[in-house]
């Protein structure tokens, strides 16, 4: 059902991807950056994110406050999102609107003024940002299991970066960052909807094809040293409930081993949505860790996670203990299915399973524009777009076997890091 | 291309025997289908002591029923790439599923057991009960939540059901018997509740599949009433708590009035108005002045709660302790100035122009389009009703905005709620 996707590199060396789309009069445009915290050095941790937040805050044709005011004008939403590999910003609009988000991503990709006093301003934004997610537990928890998994490789440090980092941020480190990565040749440009591609395509040349390339951009060289044991990392702090973290560090979405261990992830807790928007089924409930955590009534909740990474990332386990239970017990309960696995295997009705989920959640996913857009530009920025058409047929060649031999190779105690949220009492350690 | 608003004109609108509205709309350009309709039970039904109980009894439908277990519904569904679900809400208990079209028979059967044959297996209710009290806890210590609590308590009266939280408290999720879900599932009716079925099928066949599962339901209960809960007392003066939680860093700000009925005249005008004050482009003006302007959130924007009866209208801020005072200050110069002037020409056009030139996108998914048609019913709107949308947005005049904002929105007579670590 899906339609072609065409790729047209400019002179300039901009990719650009586009799918016609004629369900619905919506077009969606999305670009993406090869950039996101993996790319920060020590002490600007935070600095891709916070220049996520510098492109709304104007350029000399569209100034602060004129960009959104103009998508909802044109009836049209939009967002932009920082994660450790990319950073993307998107416009959702009616069809016949489409050239709108063009324009605006043509703008500021090279005219974004990043006013001193608007850098100032923004920093506050952002700690604001930074002690909301800090209300919540899981947070301090999070940051504590990647901290401990990653000594090498910048996955170390959160996305959202460290408040000492945020508070000496300079605005000439944001400008100089935005000038090295925000460029033609750095950029996917996807585009999807109820739009002829040639008419489309001559808008996007007079937009983009003049946009300067820019120099050579800097690899990351950091290499995450292979674990030599087990890590374990205790938080304690005011919370409702113990939480557990456990992360093994697992291949990067362009191993051969990468298919395997997401069939892995499905056999746990299900094939997920392939859109954090939204709009897929839940798949959890019926697998192994919701029977053996939450069924057994261990933890209020459990699921594991794998996300496609551009670098070797992690596969995690996280549970909800409950009141009346030991962690200890949990943990167990926990590591122990992913032991079963090992010794085991998985059996061929979970297999098949786990595909018709996946093709599933491919439909679901395919009714929106703009989910299919980010599902293109996110595979093109971390290995080729053409994942997203294939990703099936690898999960298809995934044979039982496949998978009990990555649960062997990458889910041993020595890769693996154990977190724990112990909640404190009223006397609020702070 | 395709025309998506006319398409919902054209959704073909059935009601069942037993007074049940079904809504089918065939979208060809997807394989997959979605379910969403509701029963006209909800939350405010239920006795204070009991809060919770609609909730936790729509969640414990999918628990066991007919000749299935929980297991048995899970496994049947998930292993297809399928889903059902249901839950309770404030006027309401919902439910749904999302199948490849093919799967849709499976679906339509389990929903049918879940409404009508329900079983509230013993251990399935207490593993539930579990999940539900952890999940309560964790939202007591978080500052949104908390503030939301106290604004509600602060609004409403405490017999008057908006003055609580539709899931509940610790103590009374704790009290609820199996008994006490099975007797508020006795109250689910088909009378007043409807259906909506979107995806790649044939109206007439989904109609006939409703009719054998759910056709014959006839429930001794009475229909319910439908009547809205009774106007709150108005406010007088300024009431504000301050929920002081240790381990906390930012504080969440809440302030409100009473709102008003999705039936009321003044809704289209103080939906405007909403839009402009905290809605439009990154939270209308709160946003522009508490973000934007000050730097002092990452977000900060109003809510209009209007549904059968008048939820609140409301601004939240998430802010550090120190700026809790300002935040307030800000929001309260943007109500005194809203109040006064109005939205300007510009930001009228603008609110016009995003409320009817987004219609489309809200159109495009099989879930978009089944929400769509399920709040037509719900509000007794007309299929028509997309069609007829524009020419409501673009007549409401600036004058009618302002004059409604002056009957709601105050800086003398509203409420504060502020949950957050104590200002250093």
């Amino acid at each position: 059902m899906s339609a072609p996707t065409e790729a047209h590199t400019l002179p300039n060396g901009m990719l650009v991807l586009t799918r016609e789309v004629h369900s619905a009069p919506v077009a969606t445009s999305w670009i993406w950056y090869r950039v996101g915290s993996r790319n920060e050095p020590s002490g600007q941790t935070g600095i891709s994110h916070w220049v996520e937040h510098m492109l709304f805050k104007g350029t000399p044709s569209i100034p602060k406050g004129d960009f959104d005011r103009l998508i909802a004008r044109n009836g049209g939403t939009f967002n932009g999102f920082t994660w450790v590999d990319y950073t993307a910003y998107y416009e959702t609009l009616p069809a016949d609107r489409i050239e709108l988000g063009l324009k605006i991503e043509a703008d500021r990709m090279i005219n974004t003024i990043f006013e001193p006093a608007e850098v100032d301003s923004e920093r506050t934004v952002i700690i604001s940002e930074l002690d909301g997610y800090a209300n919540y537990p899981e947070t301090w928890l999070d940051e504590a299991v990647k901290a401990s998994a990653f000594t090498a490789h910048p996955y170390h440090h959160p996305v959202i970066g460290y408040k000492s980092d945020l508070l000496a941020m300079t605005r000439d480190e944001l400008y100089a960052y935005y000038q090295t990565f925000y460029m033609p040749n750095n950029a996917v440009l996807v585009l999807v909807g109820d739009f002829r591609t040639d008419a489309l395509l001559k808008q996007v040349e007079a937009l983009f094809a003049e946009l300067p390339r820019g120099p050579a951009l800097p690899q990351l060289r950091a290499v995450e040293p292979e674990p030599q044991g087990e890590r374990r990392v205790t938080i304690r702090r005011p919370g409702p409930a113990e939480y557990l973290q456990i992360a093994y560090l697992a291949p990067d979405c362009r191993s051969p081993d990468f298919a395997p261990m997401a069939v892995l992830d499905a056999v746990l807790s299900g094939a997920k949505a392939l859109s954090f928007m939204g709009g897929g089924t839940q798949t959890n409930r019926s697998a192994r860790i919701y029977k053996a955590l939450v069924e057994s009534e261990l933890a209020a909740s459990a699921w594991s996670s794998f996300t496609p990474s551009r670098d070797p990332f992690l596969l995690e386990l996280s549970a909800t203990v409950r009141e009346d239970k030991a962690a200890a017990v949990v943990e167990a309960a926990l590591i122990g299915e992913i032991t079963r696995i090992q010794q085991d295997g998985v059996d061929a009705h979970e297999l098949a399973k786990v595909l018709k989920q996946v093709r599933a959640q491919v439909a679901y996913s395919g009714e929106s524009v703009t989910n299919q857009a980010m599902q293109l530009g996110m595979w093109e920025v971390l290995d080729s777009y053409r994942r997203v058409d294939t990703l099936l047929d690898e999960l298809s060649a995934v044979s039982a076997e496949d998978v009990r031999r990555v649960a062997q190779q990458y889910l041993t105690e020595r890769r693996r890091v154990v977190g724990h949220f112990i909640p404190t009492g009223e006397e609020g350690e702070l | 291309m395709s025309n998506q608003q006319s398409g919902i004109a054209g959704a073909t609108r059935h009601v069942l025997p037993n007074g049940m509205v079904a809504l089918i709309q065939r979208n060809p350009s997807t394989p997959t289908v979605s379910v969403r309709g509701e029963l006209r039970v909800g939350a405010v039904g239920e006795p204070t002591e009991q809060s919770g109980l609609a909730v936790f009894t729509g969640a414990a439908l999918i628990r066991g029923a007919g000749e299935r277990s929980f297991q048995m519904i899970v496994e049947e569904t998930e292993e297809r790439g399928c889903s059902v679900s249901a839950g309770g809400g404030l006027h309401s208990s919902g439910f749904g599923g999302k199948a490849l079209v093919e799967d849709l028979p499976l679906v339509l059967e389990i929903l049918a057991d879940m409404l009508i044959r329900p079983t509230f297996p013993a251990q399935e209710v207490e593993r539930l009960r579990g999940q539900f009290l952890m999940g309560l806890r964790e939202s007591e210590q978080e500052t949104g939540t908390q503030a939301s609590r106290a604004a509600r308590a602060l609004l409403y009266p405490p017999e008057h059901p908006y003055s609580r939280i539709s899931s509940g408290t610790l103590a009374t999720v704790q009290a609820i018997t199996r008994e006490d879900l099975a007797r508020f599932h006795a109250r689910y009716h088909p009378a007043g509740g409807a259906v909506a079925i979107v995806g790649d099928v044939e109206p007439a066949a989904v109609i006939a599949e409703l009719e054998a599962r759910l056709g014959s339901w006839a429930p001794a209960a009475t229909p319910p009433d439908s009547t809205p809960p009774a106007a709150p007392p108005a406010l007088e003066g300024i009431s504000r708590k301050d929920i002081p939680m240790p381990g906390k860093v930012q504080s969440d700000v809440i302030w409100a009035v009473h709102g008003l009925r999705r039936a009321d005249p003044d809704y289209y005008p103080v939906m405007l108005a909403n839009m402009v004050l905290g809605q439009l482009g990154m939270g209308g003006r709160l946003g522009e002045n508490v973000r934007e302007r000050q730097g002092m959130a990452y977000y900060c924007y109003s809510g209009l709660e209007a549904d059968i009866g008048a939820g609140p209208w409301s601004a939240v801020a998430g802010v550090s302790p120190e700026n809790v005072e300002r935040a307030i200050a800000a929001i309260l110069h943007e109500v005194e100035r809203f109040v006064a002037d109005g939205p300007t020409e510009q930001e009228l056009a603008d609110a016009r122009a995003f409320l009817t030139g987004s219609l489309v996108l809200g159109l495009e998914t099989n879930d978009g389009i089944a929400g769509t048609l399920l709040g037509i019913e719900r509000h007794g709107l007309g299929l028509d009703y997309i069609d007829r949308y524009p020419t409501i947005i673009n007549a409401v005049s600036h004058a009618q905005i302002v004059a409604a904002a002056r009957r709601y929105l105050s800086t003398e007579r509203y409420v504060l709620a502020v949950a957050g670590p104590t200002a250093t």
